[in-house]
């Protein structure tokens, strides 16, 4: 679906001082993966997510969307149908005084006939819960939900592929758990989902990690694999999440309490059928 | 000032869902219909023709069942002004007033105040008060939305001249948009800099220059954040595959009804009527019967 062939960026902002942001990158991301990016700040995530759908072209190697060089201009409208992004800050990304006339910016943009158009922003607003809010102005709404809106804005355009850079960081967690949910429920639609965050909580939402240090990507695979390099994390400057950091205290004291645990309930379990003189003997 | 909502008495920009015949006309009827009747205010010049567009107008604020007071609240600010430009048209005006002849009332030095000077003040404060009605009505019986959609509707015919009538729309929307957000942020950068100290005084009314400057600190922040706004929103649209008007389809439909063109055409005729009949006679005839002076009536009827 994605493949990133050895991605250079540089950022001339300043001739004296170019930044280059991405040093090299290769990728493949095949159809239907969840994809979570992790790093740093100025690790270069959103750089590279930028180029998933040529917003930012590179300065050098190639990166092609389904076939498509994002370099050739006459595949830019068709790149950006097929991956839909959601930003950080939901209040810049609303172009309409009402809900349901921004959620059709996109679709609009396709050229859809009106019927369609109609279709599609019901159907986007019933994914998101927002159906209720659809004749509302986007400033009174909550940050969590004009983040939903944003959704549906996105995937009213019926992408193969959701970027969202740290679409969730704005937002309390009820607004993120909100956001996550619905990004499963793409996910098990078949849409491919790639998510960057600050939170190593949700980058145990995916199928796939990556772990972006100072433009390169220094690890990539299963985020059973990913978290149980715990030291190797800490040395990129991230941490794990908090459950994966209690059962690997548990692990030290009790050896047979396994490791790496991503989510509450399966550390729960786990505890659970710990053997009481395991608990004791600690 | 302890109060720091940015944009709390502002009505123009308001809008009053009351649902009547008024707000469920056409927008595209309803911005030619307003534009008609701010071009009779302007051009009016007599006063039975502006006392004729007031009681008009009257008539609409009923039918959309909005409170007067509601419409005339914008012209609060703006008194302090219209007192001022009032004793200066009284102290200083010197011209006739129509085919009239002015009659001095009161004499001093250069001061010299006739008759026309206070006619001309009358017509004045009538002609803003019908001002602030007229873009007030509009304002609070048509949602933003529908104002865009319906500019954007009358302009398109001037695309085929390669006038730009989608992106003007596009970007009155997005100026609307933005502008609680906007409000929003100034609020919350006064409130940052009070915290720390800064005085925006109290809210006198003659303080406003000391006030007019303290606002100079908030304008370099919240030009700051509107720029990255912008460049947000820009990446945004993008993203969403925005390439200009060009192949677009539109999501929000107009239909007139009869009932618009039943009301247009009522204010085209009302216009017309302001602009042909001899209004300024009228005048001059009432002002020839209040004081008596029947001859001058006798001879403006055979007239």
């Amino acid at each position: 679906m994605i493949v990133v062939e050895d991605v250079h960026h540089t950022y001339d902002v300043d001739r004296a001082h170019p930044v280059t942001a991405l040093k090299g990158i290769n990728l493949h991301i095949e159809e239907g993966e969840y994809v979570v990016i992790i790093g740093r700040n100025g690790s270069g995530k959103s750089t590279l997510a930028k180029h998933f759908n040529a917003l930012l072209i590179p300065t050098s190697g190639d990166v092609s969307i389904k076939g498509m060089n994002t370099k050739d201009p006459q595949h830019l409208t068709t790149i950006r149908h097929s991956v839909g992004m959601v930003f950080q800050v939901p209040d810049n990304q609303i172009i309409a005084t009402v809900v349901e006339e921004d959620v059709a910016f996109g679709p609009e943009n396709m050229g859809l006939p009106l019927q369609e158009l109609r279709a599609r922003v019901d159907e986007a607003l019933t994914v998101v819960d927002m159906l209720d809010h659809r004749t509302r102005p986007p400033h009174m709404l909550s940050a969590g939900q004009k983040q939903r809106v944003v959704i549906a804005g996105a995937i009213a355009m019926r992408p193969a592929c959701l970027v969202l850079d740290e679409a969730t960081a704005m937002l309390d967690p009820r607004g993120r758990r909100d956001v996550l949910d619905t990004m499963q429920q793409l996910h098990a639609q078949g849409v491919t989902i790639i998510a960057i965050t600050h939170f190593m909580r949700e980058a145990v939402e995916g199928t796939r990690v990556i772990v972006m240090d100072q433009g390169n990507i220094a690890m990539d695979g299963p985020p059973q694999r990913i978290f149980s390099q715990a030291d190797e994390l800490r040395q990129l400057g991230l941490d794990l999440p908090q459950v994966t950091q209690l059962a690997e205290r548990i692990h030290r004291r009790t050896p047979a309490f396994p490791t790496p645990l991503l989510s509450v309930e399966e550390c729960v379990e786990e505890l659970c059928r710990l053997p009481q003189s395991a608990v004791v003997s600690s | 000032m302890t109060d720091y909502s940015a944009f709390g008495n502002l009505t123009i920009g308001q809008y009053l869902p009351y649902g009547s015949l008024v707000h469920h006309l056409d927008p595209r009827a309803k911005i030619v219909m307003f534009s008609l009747l701010v071009a009779g205010v302007t051009f009016a010049s007599s006063f039975s023709a502006s006392v004729l567009l007031l009681a008009a107008l009257m008539g609409i604020v009923r039918l959309s069942r909005t409170p007067l007071r509601y419409a005339l609240q914008g012209l609060r600010p703006a008194l302090p002004w219209i007192a001022i430009f009032a004793t200066l048209q009284l102290l200083f005006y010197q011209g006739q007033y129509g085919s009239d002849v002015c009659s001095t009332i009161w004499s001093w030095g250069f001061i010299n105040i006739t008759t026309c000077s206070i006619r001309q003040i009358g017509l004045m404060v009538l002609r803003l008060l019908e001002f602030m009605i007229v873009i007030s009505l509009l304002t609070l019986t048509t949602t933003t939305a529908e104002l865009t959609h319906g500019m954007d509707l009358l302009l398109s015919p001037l695309r085929r001249l390669r006038f730009p009538a989608h992106e003007l729309s596009l970007i009155f929307a997005i100026a609307l948009r933005f502008a609680p957000t906007l409000a929003g942020e100034l609020e919350r950068i006064m409130k940052a800099q009070a915290s720390r100290g800064a005085d925006f005084g109290e809210q006198g009314r003659l303080r406003f220059i000391q006030r007019t400057r303290n606002m100079l600190p908030l304008m370099v922040p919240l030009f700051l954040s509107a720029l990255r706004r912008a460049e947000d929103l820009t990446l945004a649209m993008e993203a969403r595959g925005y390439t200009g008007g060009k192949g677009r389809t539109s999501y929000v439909t107009l239909s007139a009804q009869p009932a618009d063109y039943l009301a247009l055409g009522t204010v085209c005729v009302f216009c017309a009527i302001l602009f042909f009949l001899p209004l300024e006679t009228l005048d001059t005839l009432i002002v020839a019967t209040v004081s008596h002076n029947m001859q001058e009536v006798y001879s403006l009827i055979a007239h």
